[in-house]
């Protein structure tokens, strides 16, 4: 269906620009292209190899833990619905079903191999190598992950509850760090935080506390599957190979002994998978995902009003319990109470204006990619297209009642934020504009930020509604090289489009100041010059309802399903 | 109260729906018949205003449903063969939601005769991933009947319903039907569209290869004097159909 969807032009766009990002960033370098000045490198020296495995290995570690730890089912190899059919009743063993698992589970593992190498080949080192490498650190995961599946299912039959587990194997961890610290105290130079003033500082600190004591035997068994990975050369490689395949193969030997049924577990798994495919093949990407919870409506819905605020409250419901009326008076309250704070306790250190720094990015940061984070919107509701084409809505009604929720919950997220970057930079902004100023900055920007949230996300909603295709139900959607293309082009589009919409507000902000000021002063000019910059974005905003609208419109549910 | 005339729907060269006329009065029935891929949900999904018509006019209790489709969209609901719920909201949540989209002032006494009637009252708490697939369907209805259609479409309105759910669904729709609603199901289920249907419309590759009631169809296909089964006619007057194409 994929390629069939590239015989239309608007498809095919999205996949030649996803395809020559790929050359250009990972596939040049396979054919001999040096990339210039690579900061970053994943060759390790002599010297810093010992470092480079022992960081590999405790994030190996880190990720072994964690499948010990959190996961609480039976053990359950997934299989589909007709696998499971076909497989199960026939004279096929155990251990052969698990053959069929582990050799179908290569296939990822073989193609996420291609994919990490084809990155980490940027940053020096032997293609081959790393693809190898890769392939061990990946084989031996996935049969650990198995194998402490069937641990976990082994204690629940004797009775471990999966609480005892983890609070077992957490009292192990702590041991065993209680022990690495012990050591460090003991043996290194005691740990003043003065002493890290810069990276290289830490990085010799890192180096010898991985690399000596008791940290690089407590790693060892992993230290031996990152080897391979950081081998400088083939030889070295060779000579890491062994004992990391006796690993891999004591792994494997661990999942085929152990006598543990998964068979009733992989049925209800399988059907669960069946169902996931189900929904994203009739193209209900809401069913593929986990059930959803109750949730409180974040305000009482009067049945009679503009219908817009129906599908606000809708989508309000959806975002969850994050977004009501309480909870933003109460972070407001929190906003201004914690300003206030931190200006008596902090004093004259730069932990204020560093928080207030903070805030700003992130307010900035939030403006341009939180529409990719909050898609209570066309994008969650595309599925049902039909539905909402039947409402006796004016299509200009659906486009805003679809945007509001976001634009809400984005703008309560930001005018947070401007309280924060208000209250934690007050003293030095005060002093070098006057605090009438920086108030009316503040009050610009409150007035200003709806109209520009409103903005930016309907730009993803029209990319919604012209590649419906790509863009499926809040998290994930489509995937592939098209799709990355897709996206570097609405990224790219989104910022044009957002830097064009500001320009007139710019102009006439910067003309109503300039006029104001002369006459008035600096103070009364920045509120009235946010105003009048707030009424043509606000313009804009209501021009670009219109047009999601109209793109809403001709939105053919049956053409695009059917395609 | 539904007119429907030259309905046409392209998608490309391939003829979904070609030169379709038909009225149904209020009070009527319209039985929707075809074999698959005859465009029976595509006529239904163009009368409800879903997807556009490429030509031809449908006009539903007067207002034209191209030119004012908001007052026609007031008039009429639609209910497709698998309910389409909202996951996240609860039973309660959807009748708010619905209420307020189509303005239903006071709509808590109809919500709650509604939910009665369709047995689902008891879980006005539960959200869709925890009703059964009747029960989804039955809050379905709940929300498509809250703002009194006088229009109702049926799209295989039977499917995943057990005996006594089948039983009140039909009631139901004979119930509507006296009070003036103008009904059309699209049905697989020959018996179900003879037992409640008063009109007969047969579709085959887009047209309409006959309409009327039941006794005006049988006379216009039936074999021999007395023949009243409409299984056999079905049969018999697509298999002429297709002969007449070839």
């Amino acid at each position: 269906m994929r390629i069939k969807r590239l015989k239309q032009p608007k498809y095919l766009a999205g996949g030649i620009v996803g395809g020559l990002y790929f050359y250009w960033y990972f596939f040049r370098t396979f054919f001999g292209t040096p990339t210039r000045g690579r900061g970053v490198t994943l060759v390790a020296s002599p010297q810093n190899l010992a470092l480079f495995e022992s960081l590999g290995a405790l994030i190996l570690l880190t990720i072994l833990l964690v499948a010990w730890i959190i996961p609480h089912q039976r053990a359950a190899l997934t299989f589909t619905e007709a696998e499971v059919a076909f497989l199960f009743p026939a004279p096929i063993s155990r251990r052969g079903l698990i053959h069929f698992k582990l050799l179908r589970s290569q296939m990822a593992i073989l193609f996420t191999t291609l994919l990490l190498t084809l990155v980490t080949n940027r940053f020096g080192g032997n293609a081959w190598i790393h693809a190898a490498g890769w392939w061990l650190i990946f084989s031996t995961l996935n049969l650990h992950f198995l194998g402490s599946s069937f641990a976990r299912t082994m204690l629940l039959d004797r009775g471990i509850t999966n609480w005892q587990r983890r609070l077992g194997i957490l009292a192990l961890v702590f041991l065993t760090a209680g022990v690495v610290i012990v050591w460090a105290r003991q043996s290194m130079p005691a740990f003043e935080p003065s002493r890290f003033q810069n990276p290289d500082a830490i990085k010799e600190y890192a180096q010898q506390v991985l690399t000596a004591g008791p940290v690089p035997y407590l790693l060892y068994p992993l230290r031996l599957v990152v080897r391979p990975f950081l081998a400088p050369n083939p030889l070295a490689f060779l000579y890491a190979l062994g004992p990391a395949l006796l690993l891999l193969l004591a792994h494997y030997w661990w999942v085929v002994r152990s006598n543990v049924s998964f068979e009733e577990a992989s049925v209800e798994a399988s059907r669960n998978l069946a169902e996931k495919v189900a929904a994203v093949r009739t193209g209900n990407w809401q069913g593929a995902r986990k059930p959803p919870k109750r949730k409180r409506a974040p305000f009482k819905l009067r049945p009679v009003g503009p219908p817009a605020v129906a599908l606000l409250w809708k989508n309000l419901i959806s975002a969850g319990h994050a977004f009501s009326l309480r909870m933003w008076i109460s972070l407001a309250v929190f906003a201004v109470c914690g300003s206030v704070a931190m200006g008596h306790a902090s004093g004259g250190s730069g932990l204020r204006p560093a928080l207030g720094m903070i805030a700003a990015m992130l307010m900035a940061w939030s403006l341009l990619l939180g529409t990719q984070l909050l898609r209570q919107d066309f994008r969650q509701d595309l599925p049902m297209a039909d539905i909402l084409k039947s409402y006796p809505l004016r299509s200009w009604q659906l486009a805003l009642g679809e945007l509001l929720a976001p634009a809400t919950a984005l703008t309560g997220i930001q005018w947070f934020l401007l309280i924060l970057v208000v209250g934690f930079l007050w003293q030095p902004a005060a002093a070098k504009i006057g605090w009438q100023s920086w108030v009316g900055l503040g009050f610009g920007a409150a007035l200003v930020i709806p109209m520009l949230d409103l903005i930016t996300l309907q730009i993803p909603n029209a990319a919604a509604l012209l590649f419906p295709a790509w863009f499926q139900a809040a998290k994930g959607g489509g995937a592939g090289i098209e799709v990355t293309g897709q996206r570097l082009i609405f990224l790219i589009g989104q910022m044009l489009v957002f830097i064009v919409v500001l320009i007139p507000a710019a102009a006439l902000f910067a003309g109503v100041f300039f006029l104001v000021k002369m006459l008035l002063g600096t103070a009364t000019a920045i509120p009235l010059a946010s105003i009048a910059a707030a009424i043509v974005l606000a313009v804009e905003a209501a021009l670009g309802v219109m047009l999601l609208g109209w793109l809403f419109e001709r939105y053919d549910v049956s053409a695009e399903t059917a395609g | 109260m539904i007119q429907v005339e030259a309905l046409t729907k392209l998608y490309g060269e391939f003829v979904a729906v070609n030169e379709l006329g038909f009225e149904v009065k209020p009070g009527e029935v319209l039985g929707l018949v075809g074999p698959n891929g005859a465009g029976k949900t595509t006529t239904l999904r163009c009368l409800s205003g879903i997807i556009p018509p490429t030509r031809g006019s449908i006009h539903i209790c007067g207002h034209d449903l191209g030119q004012d489709p908001i007052a026609a969209k007031r008039e009429l609901a639609f209910f497709s063969d698998e309910p389409r719920l909202f996951d996240y909201l609860t039973v309660e949540q959807h009748l708010a939601f619905v209420a307020r989209i189509y303005q239903v002032k006071d709509y808590e006494p109809a919500a709650d005769r509604l939910l009665e009637e369709l047995e689902i009252a008891g879980k006005r708490n539960a959200l869709p991933g925890e009703l059964s697939r009747g029960m989804k369907q039955k809050l379905a209805i709940a929300c498509g009947l809250l703002h009194a259609p006088r229009v109702i479409y049926f799209d295989e309105p039977l499917t995943g319903l057990d005996p006594i759910g089948i039983r009140r669904m039909k009631d139901s729709i004979l119930k509507r039907a006296r009070d003036g609603a103008a009904t059309i199901i699209s049905s697989h289920l020959l018996h179900l569209v003879e037992e409640i249907c008063s009109h007969i419309l047969i579709l085959k590759d887009g047209r309409k290869i006959a309409h009327g009631t039941l006794a005006e169809i049988t006379q216009q296909f039936a074999a021999q004097a007395g023949e009243t089964n409409l299984e056999e006619v079905f049969f018999r007057a697509t298999s002429e159909a297709g002969k007449d194409s070839h």
